[in-house]
């Protein structure tokens, strides 16, 4: 494998509160690759990205960016462009020299800034605002600003902390994509912090998940999905039926939904385990007929999205999400014997 | 829900041009009076003459006054720019907000505090042995600055907050800048409207002082406002003219607050 663009080895930090900190981070951004880092809020994500920004320096571990370390050096010198939550742009400049403002205070001539700023502002589609201050742009079009001034300057690495976050619902869709086709097109190596699993399913090449400061699972977007390496990863990305089971057979579980057929789990009778259904593999079953893992439910929750309806029911002692297309009525379930997982926190990924 | 109807729209119709009369009425007056020949015991002034205006412009204790005035005035909002704006910036990026809140208090202490316990502390520590300099103009400046400075505080803090100013410096500290970089080209410029609203008020507060400068001018640069009381004790329409002066420029003064102010209050950067 080549170089990677930023390589994150062993960093703590914890603030003097104590609170949202992270802990012995390994991480490695591949040249060119989008990685989007989810987690709750107060996981240590935004920590994280101050860390390789330098606007915070690890109490333990090294930054590497372009294969230089830098964790010692301030963010001025770290060559990597940023783009805010809030933008940040500068509110007395107009868009043109916002964008071509990292040229100007690297000292390149008037002439030059202009040109690779316009250059810039063709590149996210706002050539004809350049003249324009900040204020009198839309969220979406400050965005791309922002995204402009942090690619003008051919940083090392784009770190781009919640960007679709403060944008309303149709322009963040539009935002993601945008974003997508610029980090494609200058093909930098990228870190992205959200807490939002649409958008890393769906931007990402490959997906951190973070908790309590620690990274507990990194991979592509449907090995995230797929194969959630615990109980958390699951409900985080995507939604998720984590149910207790016993072992009662080498391919059967006792669970509190009844007995259910299972692939081959390899633990003795009677462990205790988490398996994992997703709540579009379980299938609405007609009455009668026969088969595995057939349960009889009882609708509790109806939600109607258009495309799917999300429904809650009871079944057994316990409770399952459900995820159909069908607008019958659902008096009973199978769920297939491949989409049983199971869950047991330890394994990793990549 | 639609919005309710404003309450009583004629009273308070009534009520706000009652206060502009109010206002408006002595300062009408003041400008009637200084074109009168002859104002006794009648409503009105009797006949119209500009020798008032000559009177007071050809007076040298009145020229001496105004040239004091402006001269102070500069000076105040000099080093009001110099001392202010450092401390407007450690004010604003104190890390602690228990030290953010003292700060404020502080600040803010001379706008409640009379301008005669200033100038009591001042003759008290002035006029010793050690510190022999009441009476300089450097003093009046000095005092003058103390009693403008919240303001200024108040007008450039709120500005930095408004604006997020800390993170547009750590933009521009992305961005490659260096700190002398981000001071002159993002902090003073995305404050320039504030700082000038602020350096207004504290010019006019300058020129209208007159409890402090009272006691504590010295007899060659007593302002403007402390020779003015005298003119109170000589001939009506002098003492008209003479205020209407310091009227014009108070009005100078608050027109050019509310021009850059309202540069400051619009959507952050328009022009």
């Amino acid at each position: 494998m080549d170089r990677p663009a930023v390589a994150l080895e062993g960093l703590s930090f914890s603030y003097p509160g104590g609170a949202a900190g992270v802990a012995d981070v390994d991480l490695a951004i591949r040249a060119g690759e989008m990685l989007v880092c989810i987690g709750p809020s107060g996981c240590g994500k935004t920590t994280l990205l101050r860390l390789v920004a330098g606007f915070l320096k690890p109490h333990a571990g090294r930054v590497a960016i372009a294969g230089r370390d830098v964790t010692g050096a301030d963010a001025r010198s770290r060559q990597c462009g940023i783009v805010f939550q809030s933008y940040a742009l500068f509110p007395h400049m107009s868009v043109r020299d916002n964008v071509a403002y990292p040229l100007r205070v690297r000292g390149v001539p008037a002439s030059g800034r202009a040109a690779r700023a316009a250059k810039m502002l063709d590149l996210v589609g706002l050539a004809a605002l350049a003249d324009r201050l900040p204020a009198a742009l839309s969220g979406g079009q400050q965005q791309r600003v922002a995204l402009a001034r942090a690619l003008v300057f051919e940083p090392a690495a784009l770190l781009l902390d919640e960007p679709l976050s403060a944008l309303d619902a149709a322009t963040r869709v539009a935002m993601r994509d945008e974003i997508r086709r610029v980090q494609r097109e200058r093909n930098i190596a990228t870190l992205l912090i959200t807490h939002d699993q649409d958008e890393a399913l769906s931007l990402a090449d490959r997906i951190a998940v973070m908790r309590d400061g620690r990274i507990v699972q990194v991979g592509t977007p449907q090995a995230i999905y797929d194969h959630p390496a615990s109980g958390f990863v699951a409900t985080f990305v995507g939604r998720a039926n984590v149910i207790e089971a016993t072992a009662s057979g080498p391919d059967r579980v006792d669970t509190p939904l009844g007995t259910l057929a299972t692939p081959p789990h390899g633990l003795a009778l009677g462990a205790a385990m988490s398996i994992l259904v997703r709540p579009e593999r379980v299938e609405p079953a007609a009455d009668g007929g026969g088969g595995d893992n057939l349960i009889e439910v009882a609708i509790e929750q109806d939600k109607f999205f258009g495309a799917t309806r999300a429904l809650v029911a009871k079944a057994g002692n316990g409770r399952l999400a459900i995820e159909t297309a069908s607008r019958e009525a659902v008096r009973r379930v199978r769920i297939p014997r491949d989409a049983i997982q199971f869950l047991d926190g330890k394994r990793k990924e990549t | 829900m639609t919005a309710a109807a404003p309450v009583g729209p004629r009273f308070t119709r009534w009520v706000t041009l009652l206060y502009l009369g109010y206002l408006a009425a002595p300062i009408v007056l003041l400008f009637v009076g200084s074109f009168g020949q002859l104002w006794l015991n009648t409503l009105l002034p009797t006949g119209f003459t500009g020798r008032w205006y000559a009177e007071v412009t050809a007076d040298p204790s009145f020229r001496r006054a105004f040239a004091s005035s402006l001269t102070v005035a500069g000076l105040t909002v000099l080093l009001c720019l110099v001392v202010g704006l450092p401390l407007a910036y450690a004010v604003f990026r104190a890390d602690r907000p228990g030290v953010r809140a003292l700060a404020r208090v502080i600040y803010q202490l001379p706008v409640a505090l009379p301008a005669l316990v200033l100038a009591f502390g001042f003759i008290r520590v002035f006029s010793s042995d050690a510190l022999p300099w009441l009476g300089s103009i450097w003093l009046l400046v000095a005092g003058h600055l103390v009693l403008g400075l919240p303001y200024f505080l108040q007008a450039v803090v709120a500005d930095m907050q408004r604006l997020d100013l800390r993170l547009l410096e750590t933009a521009a500290e992305s961005l490659g800048a260096s700190g002398w970089q981000r001071f002159f080209q993002i902090v003073l410029p995305s404050l320039r409207h504030s700082i000038l609203a602020g350096l207004i008020v504290v010019a006019a507060l300058s020129i209208g002082e007159f409890q402090f400068s009272n006691l504590v001018a010295g007899f060659l640069n007593r302002t403007y406002p402390v020779v003015l009381l005298q003119a109170f004790y000589g001939a009506t329409g002098f003492a008209c003219a003479a205020t209407v002066v310091l009227l014009v420029l108070a009005l100078a003064a608050s027109v050019a607050g509310a021009v850059a102010t309202g540069g400051a209050m619009r959507p952050a950067g328009a022009h």
